[in-house]
């Protein structure tokens, strides 16, 4: 019961946080200017189509980055003393913060027509919209995978060599198994991701060919001003969503036997060892070429002029603030919602603990422009909306962030639970004490991720600010934005550098902190 | 003891003092798009110039541009904080109009810069500008002469526009085609999206496209090439002139019929028109402003393309047809 009324909570929220918005919006009869037009959309050759691409987008955005993001994760996992291992690691959590608009233009330095590998006009197109989301997705995934096979026992791999298990076998029976719990999580988030995908599948994809369900949505939201048919469309992109995560789940299997957790790597052959460097180098080199062309521009760019600026301090601060409130707040969430589920995967009730995990990943596809105006709709009768924009901005990020979170923290936290339940009941060990001597110690370093991707993640995020609007409301996100808008690109790409400088730092500081220097390994 | 209590005292009334006289200053909200009250937009030296004389504080609050911020207004209904709309343009009149919000200024207007002149009763002209292709002159050194030269010529420019779904120049564009080619306008489409590059989402995302050399033009503003001139000193850049004239917008405020200081509203409007405002708009804006006067224009605007004569579908028909339009041309670039 301890467990499941925090949790009942929680999901109480989330729905409420989901939901309400949009029920406020059915229900704005009456508006100047707002007809209940026709909501028929489906037999919409137009809208058919924009669902058709919307998938197959994110379907091969999505097989294009988990997959060899499983080969570099592995790679990664077998060669822990590769120097520069924890700065390309650092790295891999970058792309994450880099705002849309900014990722397009990276993306198109490296491989725009005066790029460094030119791919011509064959950039826009599918090929552009691929390009950009591996960039974003890629090294995302491998930081969520990487922890499965550091999670896999010295033990299992000493029996593998006595047993003479080949490559094959001992990804066959050692690692594949691990990875099914964590995968489907992975590529449903992903998926999600790329989904949703909005100002780089529009400004990459060539044309309203590339046109995605959230274009759609912000459309009806905004040129139509039909908020109706926006929420009638968020909700059919909520149960496709719905309908793809059923689907991954059936891929899930939650390990038989638990194991310990220790992280040594395995002895390799030399030429395992030149294959995995191969594959680190090539996904460095992916990720990092975008990345180094911000740092080539943003160094050449006017740095006194941006920092002398008196909007980039108080940018700075609200940016900070933003995003670590929402991502105490979205850490806690889904704290309690992973114990729950871990409580009930270890009741044999494994579909109800799938069930919890997958209500707090789902909100992510919740199209913001949607929440946001219907929150809007919601308080502003009531409340002066002004004084809320940093409560509301942090609340629509922590529900962003909380798919992160239970990517990264839930693996561990339901192994956790399984290993150590029955001891601290022997023990009576609950409560603040069960958190203070067994789970920190156990669970800080995933914790340390799951703060510090949601941290980053709200950092860069755009979101909301722009749609309540402020007087004095400003994030750097959204200081590019304006830079952007007023031919001051230079300074933009100044900002963007120091965007992506803060994150790297905030996200090597809150691992170390909150995971724990004995990170070496990680 | 006795110094700590006294020290909370004076604070305590200090502080009294100052909410006496926040309340004393009436407070005057203007809605508009977040470039303007940007550090570098015209929104800073406007509230100081504005503060300056009217004993009042100009609170402006940035919203995302003219659909958000008449999506905003009417969410809000007679609720509203906003005393002044300040930045939708002439296709979003209309729909302004018909929603009843607004009430009339009462303000006459001289002499306006506009070609067409300005009759309005509820929305002021504060600028307005011309859209334009831009290019890079070391790049391109024969431009089109002309939007159908632009359309016709198989082998012309590689081109970046804007959607018009989802910003105003890619409505422009939309504007301006309808009105040269008129129910042709899907073939000029057809023939004209094979040299299109890509469409983006905002204006941001295009220029940023075109300054990376992504396509030899890119859709803008006649006044582009004068903020390269005056900011940069980089005269390479310039506006194409087409001999059809160049597509109109026209920004315009208006005064919110619930605000509850509609006296110092009209002050506002009569300042937005006045010199004083007038001047800060070309640099920071980067338009014309709405006024006459040379004297108002720096001489690099001298410069620009004569973009004359001015094309404008009248709001009604914008209004009533921008859907069909967005569809056809939805249905014709999807091909």
């Amino acid at each position: 019961m301890s467990r499941a009324l925090p949790a009942a909570i929680v999901l109480a929220l989330l729905a409420l946080l989901v939901l309400a918005p949009m029920a406020g919006l059915l229900h704005l009869g009456g508006l100047p200017g707002y007809e209940a037009a026709d909501l028929r959309f489906w037999d919409n050759a137009y809208l058919r189509r924009v669902l058709l691409f919307s998938l197959w987008q994110a379907f091969l955005s999505t097989l294009l980055s988990v997959l060899p993001a499983i080969l570099v994760a592995r790679a990664f996992a077998m060669r822990g003393e590769l120097p520069l291992r924890r700065l390309l690691l650092g790295l891999f959590a970058l792309p994450l913060v880099v705002p849309a608009v900014v990722a397009v233009m990276a993306v198109v330095s490296v491989y725009g027509s005066d790029g460094w590998l030119p791919l011509g006009r064959s950039l826009y197109g599918l090929n552009g919209i691929l390009i950009a989301h591996v960039f974003f997705s890629l090294p995302l995934a491998v930081r969520l995978l990487l922890p499965q096979w550091q999670a896999i026992p010295q033990h299992h791999w000493q029996l593998a060599e006595q047993l003479g298990m080949n490559g094959w076998q001992s990804w066959r029976f050692i690692e594949w198994p691990m990875l099914r719990e964590a995968l489907p999580g992975v590529l449903l988030l992903v998926f999600m991701l790329c989904l949703t995908s909005f100002a780089v599948v529009l400004t990459l994809g060539g044309g309203p060919r590339s046109t995605t369900l959230e274009v759609a949505i912000y459309q009806s939201l905004r040129f139509d001003f039909n908020p109706a048919r926006a929420v009638l469309l968020a909700l059919l992109q909520l149960a496709l969503c719905i309908l793809v995560a059923l689907a991954t789940l059936k891929l899930q299997r939650l390990p038989e036997v638990e194991i310990a957790t220790s992280a040594p790597a395995r002895p390799a052959s030399a030429l395992r060892k030149w294959i995995d460097t191969g594959l680190i180098a090539a996904a460095s080199l992916y990720v990092g070429m975008p990345l180094l062309s911000m740092l080539l521009d943003g160094l050449g760019g006017p740095l006194f002029k941006v920092v002398g600026g008196g909007g980039f301090w108080r940018a700075l601060v609200n940016t900070l603030t933003i995003g670590l409130a929402a991502a105490l707040l979205s850490t806690l969430a889904g704290w309690l919602l992973l114990r729950y589920s871990a409580h009930l995967a270890h009741c044999q009730r494994r579909s109800a603990a799938r069930m919890v995990e997958l209500a707090g990943s789902i909100v992510y596809v919740a199209p913001p422009l949607v929440i946001g105006t219907g929150l809007f709709v919601l308080l502003s009768p009531h409340v002066d909306v002004f004084g809320w924009v940093y409560p509301i901005v942090i609340a629509i990020n922590a529900l962003m962030g909380l798919p992160f979170v239970i990517r990264s923290l839930g693996p561990a936290m339901r192994q956790t639970h399984a290993r150590y339940h029955r001891l601290c009941q022997s023990l009576d060990l609950h409560g603040w004490n069960r958190f203070r001597y067994l789970e920190w110690p156990l669970l800080r370093r995933p914790l340390g991720l799951a703060l510090a991707l949601v941290t980053v993640l709200a950092m860069g995020d755009l979101g909301v600010i722009a749609l309540f609007g402020s007087t004095q409301t400003s994030t750097l996100a959204l200081l590019i934005y304006q830079q952007l808008g007023a031919y001051l690109i230079p300074q933009a790409t100044v900002t963007a550098l120091l965007l992506l400088l803060l994150c790297l730092g905030v996200f090597a500081l809150l691992e170390r902190l909150v995971g724990g220097a004995d990170d070496a390994a990680h | 003891m006795l110094s700590v209590t006294t020290r909370i005292g004076t604070g305590l009334a200090a502080l009294l003092f100052c909410f006496g006289l926040q309340a004393a200053t009436p407070k005057l909200v203007v809605y508009t798009y977040d470039s303007f009250t940007s550090e570098w937009g015209p929104g800073p030296q406007v509230k100081k110039a504005f503060e300056a004389k009217c004993g009042c504080e100009l609170e402006m609050v940035g919203l995302a541009d003219g659909v958000s911020m008449l999506n905003r207004l009417k969410l809000e209904g007679a609720n509203s904080r906003a005393d002044i709309l300040l930045g939708i343009d002439t296709n979003l009149t209309a729909d302004a109009r018909a929603s009843g919000l607004f009430e009339t200024h009462g303000l006459a207007i001289a002499d306006t810069a506009l070609p067409g002149g300005w009759n309005d009763d509820l929305f002021l002209p504060y600028d307005f500008g011309y859209f334009a292709f831009v290019y890079n002159r070391e790049r391109l050194a024969n431009p089109p002469s002309s939007l159908r030269q632009l359309v016709e010529d198989a082998d012309g420019p590689t081109l970046l526009i804007q959607d018009p779904r989802t910003s105003t120049p890619g409505l422009g564009l939309l504007l301006w085609m309808k009105k040269v080619f008129g129910d042709d306008a899907g073939e000029a489409w057809a023939k004209l999206s094979k040299r299109i590059v890509t469409v983006s989402k905002g204006w941001s995302e295009a220029y940023g496209l075109f300054l990376k050399g992504e396509a030899d033009m890119v859709l803008s503003y006649t006044t582009s090439p004068a903020y390269h001139v005056i900011a940069e000193q980089d005269s390479r850049y310039a506006a194409a002139r087409f001999s059809e004239g160049h597509y109109q917008q026209i920004e315009v405020a208006g005064l919110v019929r619930s605000s509850e200081r509609k006296q110092l509203a009209r002050d506002f409007l009569e300042f937005m028109v006045s010199e004083e405002f007038q001047r800060i708009i070309p640099t920071t804006n980067w338009m014309y402003p709405a006024m006459a006067g040379e004297s108002l224009l720096p001489a690099e605007f001298g410069e620009l393309i004569d973009p004359e004569p001015a094309l404008l579908l009248d709001e009604d028909s914008v209004a009533g047809q921008r859907k069909a339009w967005v569809d056809e041309w939805l249905e014709v670039m999807s091909r």
